[in-house]
């Protein structure tokens, strides 16, 4: 998980800006989600399960000589809680990271929570929803485990890269092929411990309804990927999409997605500073804003 | 465990200390605001930076060395993208990465280190995130240190057992011991969840945590959070103007 956490400074300010604005209805959300049919009386099973989480960093798994992994946790939470709940353990995961242990930035959190708590964790589940009760059970745990793993880094990676951080295509070779090895590692890893836990007790693993749409559930796991890869692709190659007529002309922010924050970024860059942290300021209260009428509307719905 | 400093730290007493954690906890997301959209003159910019965080920590009396140690949790990731900027014949984005990622580090550490996180998590809950999921990360802060240590005794009790064996033949059966241990701290961990909650009602808990302090947003807080929002940015004028 530390290979994929950003930190403060790496994003450029429309990234983590859009970033954090989507997470924001994202997050409230898995939280709503997670909070149907769930009484409070499940708040510490949540905790706990997220120090699990946590504490299962400290069980090394041999591969090769000489080196080792460990359990990233977000597929193998969504088997056991469901995806929501296993979104809103690994959202406290990464935000205790980013507060506690300085591992992941404030700014970037948004970045963060959306590629490992919702979309890594949402990848994660789907195989084992579509597939959970067929002949390709195991099959799809363990692609569950690596779809996570790998769903978070590409996202990472082209965030990243529209940040316009440099990575030459061999700098980006070797780093798709380090999250290779570790989405495969952690699918075998996953895998193991669902049969582990399957043999101390079979109730913990869930059951995902049978008789899914076999074809509309590829469909959808298609399109996450392809959705991710294009993604990672588009931002590799921002060239390509200046000449879809995004030119920014200003040297450094060659890979601007359009975006609410797109715009004005290019027209105060060139203009005083001034305007340009006003109008970061002004991201971060329309963040909160938005966190704070979410926040508003659960509440509202709650005590309904 | 090397975070329970950080208990230590965030129970001082100084006028930092004091303040209200969202006055601080604004003033951090300023300063993280005016340092993640500097480009001009950078490196000077930081040193001011540095030189107000480091300030501010030792008005806070936490120890200054220390402090600047564990920001450097960020160094190993941050260095190798740096050093690929180097390669890539960009060295000013490599230095600007460093600098902004560890500034960034040390001032969320800044406030973590004066700012009970019970405290911490109670002020953002008054200012609208979801209490869940504000009261799942306090279960988990909490219970962090205990299943660690639980984890911390599975791995001993393995290696006496011959888990750190090197051998490449014996690695299929390490690797699922080292996931039936995962598993058994899986279930102990759902157990250990049951009992909390059991114990939490018998002491009568309604469904929400309550602090034992209540938040006020007195006017020195207000005083704070106008001068240490202001600071960064004045910095950063005067800073921009003079280069």
């Amino acid at each position: 998980m530390q290979a994929v956490h950003i930190y403060d400074g790496f994003l450029s300010t429309p990234v983590w800006a859009t970033m954090d604005v989507a997470a924001v209805p994202a997050v409230g959300y898995i939280v709503r989600r997670a909070q149907r049919g769930f009484d409070d009386s499940r708040v510490p099973l949540l905790g706990v399960m997220g120090a699990f989480v946590f504490a299962a960093q400290m069980i090394n798994f041999p591969v090769g000589v000489g080196t080792s992994g460990h359990l990233v946790g977000g597929a193998l939470l969504a088997c056991t809680l469901g995806p929501a709940t296993a979104g809103v353990v690994m959202c406290a995961i990464i935000a205790i990271q980013a507060l506690v242990f300085q591992d992941g930035g404030i700014l970037a959190l948004g970045a963060n929570l959306v590629n490992m708590a919702i979309l890594g964790v949402l990848a994660g589940y789907l195989p084992f929803y579509l597939w959970g009760q067929t002949a390709w059970r195991k099959l799809a745990i363990f692609a569950g485990g690596a779809l996570s793993v790998m769903v978070s880094a590409m996202l990472a990676l082209a965030e990243l890269l529209l940040s316009g951080v440099p990575m030459p295509g061999s700098m980006l070779g070797i780093s798709l092929g380090l999250f290779a090895v570790s989405a495969l590692l952690e699918g075998a890893i996953t895998l193991a411990v669902v049969q582990a836990l399957e043999a101390i007790q079979p109730g913990f693993i869930r059951k995902p309804a049978t008789g899914r749409s076999f074809a509309r559930g590829a469909v959808g796991l298609a399109a996450i990927l392809l959705a991710a890869v294009g993604f990672l692709f588009a931002s590799a190659a921002p060239d390509g999409i200046e000449r879809l007529g995004l030119q920014t002309g200003v040297a450094h922010s060659r890979a601007v997605i359009r975006s609410p924050l797109a715009d004005y970024e290019l027209d105060f860059l060139r203009t005083p500073w001034i305007r340009r942290a006003g109008a970061g300021l002004a991201g971060v209260g329309l963040i909160y804003g938005a966190c704070w009428l979410i926040g508003r509307g659960v509440a509202r719905r709650r005590s309904a | 465990m090397h975070h329970v400093v950080l208990e230590r730290w965030s129970r001082g007493s100084s006028p930092l200390h004091r303040r209200d954690p969202r006055a601080k906890f604004g003033a951090l997301l300023i300063f993280l605001v005016v340092l993640a959209t500097a480009h001009r003159s950078l490196p000077i910019l930081s040193v001011a930076l540095l030189a107000l965080l480091a300030g501010t920590l030792l008005w806070a009396r936490i120890p200054l060395s220390r402090a600047l140690a564990r920001a450097a949790v960020v160094l190993p990731f941050t260095l190798v993208f740096a050093a690929v900027c180097w390669v890539a014949g960009d060295p000013a984005r490599g230095l600007a990465l460093l600098l902004k990622s560890y500034l960034s580090a040390l001032a969320v550490l800044a406030v973590i280190s004066t700012t009970p996180l019970p405290l911490l998590l109670h002020g953002l809950e008054t200012a609208g995130v979801p209490r869940f999921l504000l009261m799942v990360a306090q279960f988990l802060y909490r219970y962090l240190f205990v299943i660690s240590e639980e984890a911390q005794h599975m791995r001993v009790a393995a290696r006496s057992r011959g888990a750190g064996t090197r051998e490449f033949a014996a690695q299929p059966a390490r690797f699922r011991a080292a996931a039936g241990a995962l598993a058994v701290l899986f279930a102990r961990s759902y157990a250990r969840a049951g009992d909390i909650h059991h114990a939490m009602l018998a002491r009568g808990f309604l469904g929400h945590f309550r602090t034992l302090g209540s938040l006020d947003f007195g006017r020195t807080d207000a005083a704070f959070l106008a001068l240490a929002s202001l600071v960064p940015v004045l910095v950063r004028v005067v800073i921009e103007r003079m280069t």
